[in-house]
């Protein structure tokens, strides 16, 4: 059985068993958009004009995406993912704390599954101590199995449809990392005289149930100063792109670059990815049942307009820089380019961009992939685009049934404590803090 | 083309700038717009005329400080620091589009340190009823269009080049970033901060320059700042848009000079 884990973890104890740690995530996209969508629209994001969007149908869907989530918890996932969107037609989340709660409900009830809000843009919130109360509730409402994601926010999100100055974004993002953090780790109420924020008196209850504070992540691209910030804080980096595992494994491989630089903690759970998955009982099977669905999604989901894609100082200028060098020398078409020049089905699997296929094939490529980048913690996106309920419940029970126990545990040396959730029961407290303080295994010489 | 020198100065312990410095006579400050400040053929003219100090806004060019600035308030302060590292007890000031805004809040700030006042097409305000287009959402191509009346036009052509070289072609494209990032702190998401509130204060006798064609900033605003601004007169000028300055260099150079060397009527009577 793969990645069973201890309801209470030691500090320090070695899970044997421990394999990539799966998140099913669902990013509750409108399922519906015009077929002419991309023809007629110029955005999925910022733009997309609201009277598209059906409440009738809006309702609908965000009950299958909860049964959805739910099923996964059913199913022995390791975590439930959901995050936060603004003005978009295929994130329909604004605030994905509201579904934290309803999820909190059953991930209490069980000792496996772990609740990640990947996550609030911190920038968003004012006072940011809002997104401290609101984590820690949820913190609370599950028992102590919860994971803290602290965004940046795409410049889509923050600057465009939230009108946050492009120029004060990360100054306002790292301060109220600090002012939450903060909130967290202190006992007494504490003044805040901050360049953004200015509060007398912080003090919110409810406080966090995993003590000093709930695991952190960070979603991010590929800018140094992401992989920099998550390794000093000892916070474990996501990389959420839609384009999978082959895309991943260039920024990954930096990631592991600095991380050896940085600190040398190796850890395979400091690092996350997103991959798009379609099982389905054979290969051919595979691309009958999900192959529109997941043209939906690369042909009207990830149809963002240029023009408001990157507001001028979203990136800082070093992060510039470097990604100017490839677009302009050509050694790299980037992903976006690939995609709307059209790939057929087995270029999209090849390249990574899906993993597509029969248990046994998924399973193959997961074995490959993840020992290549290193990476414990993975996003499954098992319902993507306009795949109906049965067909994402189909894809749900497969492969927690049918490819999870075939992926081998292959980070079995490594501790996952400090990333993961310690829960919440009689001596969960002490045991939680411990781990989340001392995360020191000597790490073994990564690659080759 | 007269070379100006350049100048490092920092105004305080905050903020310094770079600032390009050519001609003779009587003191202009020239503050540029959200594009950046190039040594153009217009301040080229002004130059001939007066001694031109024009400042690149905190964040372009080799000035630095944009992340220590707050807001108008700071920019403002930061500017009469500038300005009396100069030795400009006060000064005509013109200022282009954003330049404009800054001109204009520095003379309703401090009345003492702005004589005459010269805004092109300058930002500012807001009229819900004619929304300015959104700089920040607009492909190269659009913003073109938006800023000259004659994409055609050999200055529209001319802005239509790319540098062919990766690594120009890199430092072009950042530098028009920066120039945009630091706009941007001071238009984002809407460029209204307030002017309104404090434009009755400006004292400085002030010349509006529009761009008939303007289709960035259209010339309801000229009306809209004459109605604010007390002692305020308007020169709109034919088959130019918001890059007025260079579509027909001339005539502003002509409207300009006469207005900036008009005695004020304090030293006259």
């Amino acid at each position: 059985m793969a990645s069973a884990r201890a309801f209470f973890p030691c500090a320090g104890a070695l899970a044997k068993d421990a394999a990539v740690k799966f998140v099913s995530f669902n990013l509750m996209p409108y399922r519906e958009l015009p077929d002419d969508f991309e023809e007629k629209y110029p955005s999925v994001w910022v733009t997309p004009p609201k009277t598209l969007y059906d409440p009738k149908r809006g309702h609908r869907f965000y009950h299958d995406y909860v049964d959805e989530l739910e099923f996964s918890i059913d199913l022995g996932f390791d975590g439930v993912g959901v995050n936060e969107h603004h003005s978009n037609a295929y994130g329909l989340m604004p605030s994905p704390n509201l579904f934290g709660s309803i999820l909190s409900r059953k991930i209490r009830s069980q000792d496996k599954t772990s609740l990640l809000v990947l996550g609030n843009s911190l920038a968003l919130y004012n006072p940011p101590i809002r997104v401290a109360e609101e984590f820690a509730m949820l913190d609370v409402l599950t028992g102590g199995r919860f994971i803290a994601g602290f965004p940046v926010g795409t410049s889509m999100d923050t600057n465009y449809a939230y009108g946050v100055n492009p120029a004060e974004l990360r100054e306002r993002y790292y301060e109220a990392h600090d002012l939450v953090m903060k909130t967290w780790t202190t006992d007494e109420l504490f003044m805040w005289n901050g360049k953004y924020n200015q509060l007398r008196y912080v003090n919110p209850w409810p406080r966090p149930a995993q003590r000093p504070h709930p695991p952190v992540w960070i979603p991010g691209g590929g800018s140094v100063e992401t992989y920099d910030f998550a390794i000093n804080h000892k916070y474990s980096f996501s990389y959420l792109s839609f384009f999978g595992h082959q895309y991943a494994q260039k920024v990954m491989d930096q990631f592991w670059d600095r991380a050896a630089k940085l600190d040398g903690d190796m850890n395979p759970y400091r690092a996350g990815f997103a991959q798009i998955v379609c099982v389905s009982e054979t290969d051919a099977k595979a691309q009958s049942d999900y192959e529109e669905h997941v043209r939906y999604f690369f042909n009207k989901c990830l149809h963002v307009d240029p023009r408001v894609a990157e507001a001028p100082g979203y990136r800082t200028v070093k992060s510039l820089r470097a990604g100017l060098r490839s677009q302009f020398d050509g050694t790299m078409k980037s992903a976006a380019v690939l995609l709307k020049e059209g790939l057929s089905w087995q270029e999209l699997n090849e390249m990574g961009f899906i993993v597509a296929g029969s248990p046994q094939t998924v399973a193959d490529r997961f074995k490959e992939f993840s020992e290549k980048l290193h990476v414990g913690n993975v996003m499954l996106l098992l319902q993507i685009g306009s795949m109906p309920h049965w067909l994402t419940m189909k894809n749900l029970q497969l492969f927690a049934e049918e490819v999870m126990p075939k992926v081998q545990p292959i980070f079995g040396e490594w501790d996952a404590s400090h990333y993961w959730p310690s829960g919440f029961g009689a001596d969960a407290e002490e045991a939680g803090e411990e781990a989340r303080t001392t995360s020191k295994e000597p790490a073994p010489a990564f690659g080759d | 083309m007269a070379q100006p020198k350049d100048q490092l100065i920092p105004a305080n312990d905050r903020v310094t700038f770079q600032v390009k410095v050519a001609g003779q006579g009587e003191p202009v400050v020239f503050l540029h717009g959200a594009g950046g400040l190039l040594w153009d053929p217009f301040l080229d003219a002004l130059s001939d005329q007066f001694t031109v100090y024009a400042p690149f806004l905190p964040g372009t060019g080799n000035s630095t400080g944009l992340e220590n600035i707050l807001g108008f308030w700071d920019l403002c302060l930061a500017y009469y620091d500038l300005f009396d590292k100069l030795g400009l007890e006060s000064a005509s000031v013109v200022g282009h589009s954003l330049g404009g805004m800054i001109a204009a809040e520095l003379a309703a700030t401090d009345q003492s340190r702005v004589r005459r006042l010269g805004l092109i097409c300058p930002a500012g305000l807001w009229l819900d009823e004619t929304p300015i287009p959104d700089i920040f959402a607009m492909s190269p191509a659009e913003l073109l269009a938006h800023v000259v009346a004659d994409v055609d036009s050999p200055l529209g052509k001319m802005m239509q080049q790319v540098p062919s070289d990766i690594d120009a072609l890199m430092e072009v494209t950042i530098a028009r970033v920066q120039n945009m990032q630091a706009a941007a702190k001071f238009l984002w998401p809407i460029p209204d901060k307030g002017l309104k509130h404090r434009a009755y204060r400006i004292k400085a006798p002030t010349l509006l320059v529009w761009g008939k064609q303007d289709k960035l900033i259209p010339p309801a605003y000229a009306d809209e700042f004459k109605r604010l601004i007390p002692d305020a007169q308007v020169t709109l000028i034919d088959n130019a848009s918001h890059l007025v300055t260079l579509e027909q260099t001339a005539q502003v150079i002509e409207a300009l000079s006469g207005f900036l060397a008009k005695q004020p009527a304090a030293a006259l009577a």
